[in-house]
């Protein structure tokens, strides 16, 4: 695969831990990872499925190493993309190539569409129920609140300086308070981050 | 929901594709231009079903954005939910599956510095805006608001806190005032 030869400068020096990567980790079986994908699928409540991803690929398996998971992470940040989809394309991939990253989809998504199919279809039947919608509210309350602690936590652990404030002050001014349309503001807006983190002095 | 027109599959695809290539910083990145166009220009959902499928794909397992399946189950019956889901995570996943390559290459370069540093805060912005949106959605008013803002503030000041806890926090809540 051509990205067991991606030069990461921030990995150990020399072959070994290249070599380590493929003799520590005989070849996992597709079918084997198919069910761990969708166990995992299955399993992670709560969104922040790259949490979980680290926690069941990295921590509890250990198919991959920290520092690849991370950078992986790294990278996945600058494509657009549910975080844990990319980071399962992307371990699919290191694992079994193509058929790895196909397999490793599949089955990160397999359990959650069918799960999500049923849920819907209960909602269909019992929409109508006054205490049932409120409930729900109060899921989405608590979605929100993760969405809005998740969107301020990136915010200050990237340092983004004024002019980064300025650029997350306007996306929400344009998308969330005056519900622009969301590709012209990124089409403008992302073009213009990108120059001026090219022009400014690295912070960090 | 068997008379699934072909017309409604292809308006599906051409909602999510494009999407799915503009989700930075994930899929929450999107919820805000998922709800204006499930809303207001398609009219697939009310608000009040879009505040309800926002907290049923979040109450389900798996990655946050299976609001598209829900949504493409809600327009068209599975083969709905079939394609939208695959226009939302297909694109999305062969181009994190082909940047990879050239990725590893420009590593430490100035441009993939620029390009990290500078999609960083439209992200965050992007983040804050679904929520935003979702919110003016809810038609519950400021208990929602209210329940959103501790939330907030309880995973700023214990960023290791479960969501899940939370999720049933905030369910058991509502629906003890709704019982009451």
């Amino acid at each position: 695969m051509p990205q067991t030869n991606l030069p990461h400068p921030e990995e150990r020096p020399g072959g070994a831990r290249r070599e380590g990567r493929t003799a520590r980790s005989p070849v996992i079986g597709l079918t084997r990872m198919f069910l761990a994908f969708l166990w995992l699928g299955c399993t992670s409540f709560g969104g922040g499925t790259a949490g979980w991803l680290y926690r069941e690929m990295v921590l509890k398996r250990r198919w991959l190493d920290e520092a690849t998971f991370l950078s992986d992470f790294a990278l996945g940040q600058a494509i657009p993309g549910s975080n844990g989809v990319k980071l399962t394309v992307q371990i699919g991939q290191r694992l079994r190539g193509a058929a790895g990253a196909v397999t490793a989809l599949v089955g990160l998504l397999a359990g959650p569409f069918a799960i999500v199919l049923a849920v819907g279809a209960a909602y269909a039947g019992f929409g109508e129920n006054r205490i049932l919608q409120q409930m729900l509210d109060g899921v989405a309350a608590a979605v929100i609140g993760l969405t809005f602690a998740t969107g301020l936590n990136s915010m200050t652990q990237s340092r983004p300086g004024l002019t980064g404030a300025i650029l997350a002050a306007a996306t929400v001014l344009g998308v969330g308070v005056l519900r622009w349309p969301m590709l012209p503001v990124v089409a403008v807006l992302a073009p213009l981050g990108i120059a001026l983190a090219l022009v400014e002095p690295r912070r960090r | 929901m068997s008379e699934a027109s072909g017309g409604a599959l292809i308006a599906l695809g051409l909602v999510f594709a494009p999407l799915s290539l503009l989700s930075f910083g994930g899929g929450n990145a999107v919820i805000a231009d998922i709800a204006q166009q499930s809303i207001a220009v398609h009219h697939w959902t009310s608000e009040r079903e879009f505040a309800d499928l926002f907290a049923l794909s979040r109450a389900a397992p798996g990655p946050g954005s299976m609001l598209a399946t829900l949504i493409g189950w809600k327009v068209a019956g599975v083969s709905g939910a079939l394609i939208a889901t695959t226009a939302f995570y297909l694109p999305s996943a062969l181009l994190v599956f082909g940047a990879a390559r050239l990725w590893g290459r420009w590593r430490g370069s100035v441009w993939h510095e620029a390009i990290e540093r500078g999609l960083a805060p439209i992200a965050a912005g992007l983040f804050l805006s679904g929520g935003i949106v979702v919110l003016h959605a809810s038609p519950a008013g400021w208990p929602v608001w209210a329940a959103a803002i501790v939330t907030t503030a309880a995973l700023l000041r214990w960023p290791s806190l479960h969501p899940v806890p939370l999720l049933l926090a905030g369910a058991a809540l509502f629906g003890l005032v709704a019982v009451l």
